[in-house]
């Protein structure tokens, strides 16, 4: 079962994605900024993808990529940037701190599915 | 706004400009925070309002979703049953045609033989009359013995009484001869009633007499045609609803489909909510700059300190992280075109 952690601040965002993602056939977890999402890596959580929205309270998504790195077996664990924000400087920001890849909102659930497969091919 | 600071910068500069009053500057900046605050209440309002009716909708749609999987799974369900049930009743139908087609064709020979056995038994009457007819000879015949041995006299005493008793074998065997033959009419009778009772229901049912099948064979038919009719009504409405459950199916999945893409389209609220967060950012600057203005005028703030705060519409489009943002702020200001190329997805 593959297992993809969503962490947004917007509980709408956090159940729209939920849904599509459990339609899909994924399990999903969920936690509402940066720092929810490392408390749950740091209590055993091993999910096989994160997705990650930016502007969250408490700690912000690029901050959360780069301590999320540190985490026990979450090296190579793909970790996605979902953001309103497009600007080339944060982009830069988030590669830099570990992360994969890059979606500007909003992102139809085929195009999400879509990316999820390239970065886990085998799920 | 910067006209106002233009004012006042003037009004520094040339005191005997008497138609700038501070006081009523101030006067007619004081409501402005106050201005402010309301409609970032409301730009708050809206925000918790949208995120409400679309967390709402979210929840909705997942029901809905849920829902639709159920009734599908439900309706294939059901296809399933009527589908196996229209197949065992398609062979049930056969196997009824099949036992049916056996009973006529036992029916049909069962009459064949009847009929071969009532002319055979024609033919026996015929035999029988022959016996009467010798019987009747035979007795004339010990009669003229009789006569001729009563002639002889006592020569032929011993004869007569032979030709008595040939004349009592006659008469037995016309007797037997006639039960027989009154036998063979009782059964002959019998067995013609059994076949004409097919024809007295054909007549009671309106049935064309024919000369190969049976009043019988014909009900068994007509059973076996009526049940098949309704067998394949049976079969053609199982088919029908097989068909419209499968209809419902494609429906409930196209429906999942509609569903999950409306799911996804609730992320506007979470776009337009940031949008609504810089609106009142924005709103938060100019009441700001408003209380700077104001301070200014009654002189608590200097001219330096309220240049340095001033706002700009380049500092506006600094704040702008999303594409459809710079695009706005170009089109209302007359500047370039966002010149983000960015790609919405990106895979480092």
């Amino acid at each position: 079962m593959t297992t993809v952690m969503l962490v947004d601040d917007s509980a709408t965002m956090l159940m729209s994605l939920k849904s599509i993602l459990t339609k899909a056939g994924y399990t999903v977890e969920t936690a509402g900024h940066g720092k929810e999402a490392l408390d749950k890596l740091g209590k055993g959580v091993k999910p096989n993808l994160i997705i990650s929205d930016v502007n969250m309270p408490q700690m912000d998504g690029i901050t959360f990529a780069r301590e999320a790195r540190k985490a026990p077996g979450m090296r190579f664990t793909p970790i996605l940037m979902l953001t309103t924000e497009s600007e080339q400087t944060k982009r830069a920001e988030a590669k830099a701190a570990g992360a994969t890849g890059w979606l500007v909102k909003p992102v139809g659930p085929d195009q999400l599915l879509g990316v999820i497969k390239q970065v886990l091919p085998g799920a | 706004m910067p006209s106002i600071l233009r004012k006042l910068s003037k009004a520094s500069a040339e005191p005997e400009d008497e138609s700038l009053r501070p006081d009523v500057l101030v006067a007619a900046l004081e409501p402005v925070p106050s201005y402010c605050d309301v409609v970032d209440a409301h730009v708050h309002d809206v925000i918790e309002q949208t995120g409400d009716a679309a967390q709402a909708i979210v929840e909705q749609l997942v029901k809905v979703d849920s829902l639709a999987e159920v009734m599908a799974g439900d309706v294939a369900q059901l296809a399933g049953t009527l589908s196996r049930t229209e197949t065992e009743l398609s062979q049930v139908s056969s196997s009824n045609d099949q036992l049916v087609g056996r009973l006529i064709s036992y029916f049909l020979h069962r009459d064949h033989q009847i009929r071969a056995l009532v002319d055979q038994m024609r033919d026996l009457d015929q035999h029988v009359k022959q016996i009467e007819e010798v019987s009747r000879a035979t007795n004339i015949l010990a009669l003229n013995a009789m006569i001729e041995a009563v002639r002889a006299g006592e020569a032929g005493e011993g004869f007569s009484v032979v030709a008595d008793e040939v004349r009592k074998l006659a008469r037995r065997s016309a007797e037997a001869a006639h039960g027989i033959g009154s036998s063979i009419g009782d059964l002959t009778a019998r067995l013609d009633s059994v076949l004409s009772d097919d024809s007295e229901f054909d007549r009671d049912q309106d049935i064309p007499a024919t000369t190969e099948e049976t009043a019988m064979t014909r009900r068994l038919g007509g059973i076996a045609n009526a049940q098949r009719e309704m067998s394949e009504m049976v079969s053609g409405i199982l088919k029908d609803t097989v068909s419209a459950a499968e209809q419902v199916q494609r429906s409930s999945g196209a429906l999942t489909v509609e569903t999950t893409g409306a799911v996804g389209h609730v992320q506007f609220q979470d776009i337009s909510r940031q949008m609504l967060e810089h609106v009142a950012e924005a709103v938060a600057d100019v009441r700001r700059q408003t209380e700077d203005v104001a301070s200014y005028a009654r002189g608590t703030l200097t001219e330096e300190e309220l240049l340095a705060r001033v706002i700009s519409i380049e500092d506006l489009r600094a704040k702008h992280v999303m594409s459809r943002q710079r695009t706005t702020h170009a089109a209302q200001t007359g500047g370039p075109a966002h010149e983000d190329a960015e790609p919405l997805i990106e895979l480092f």
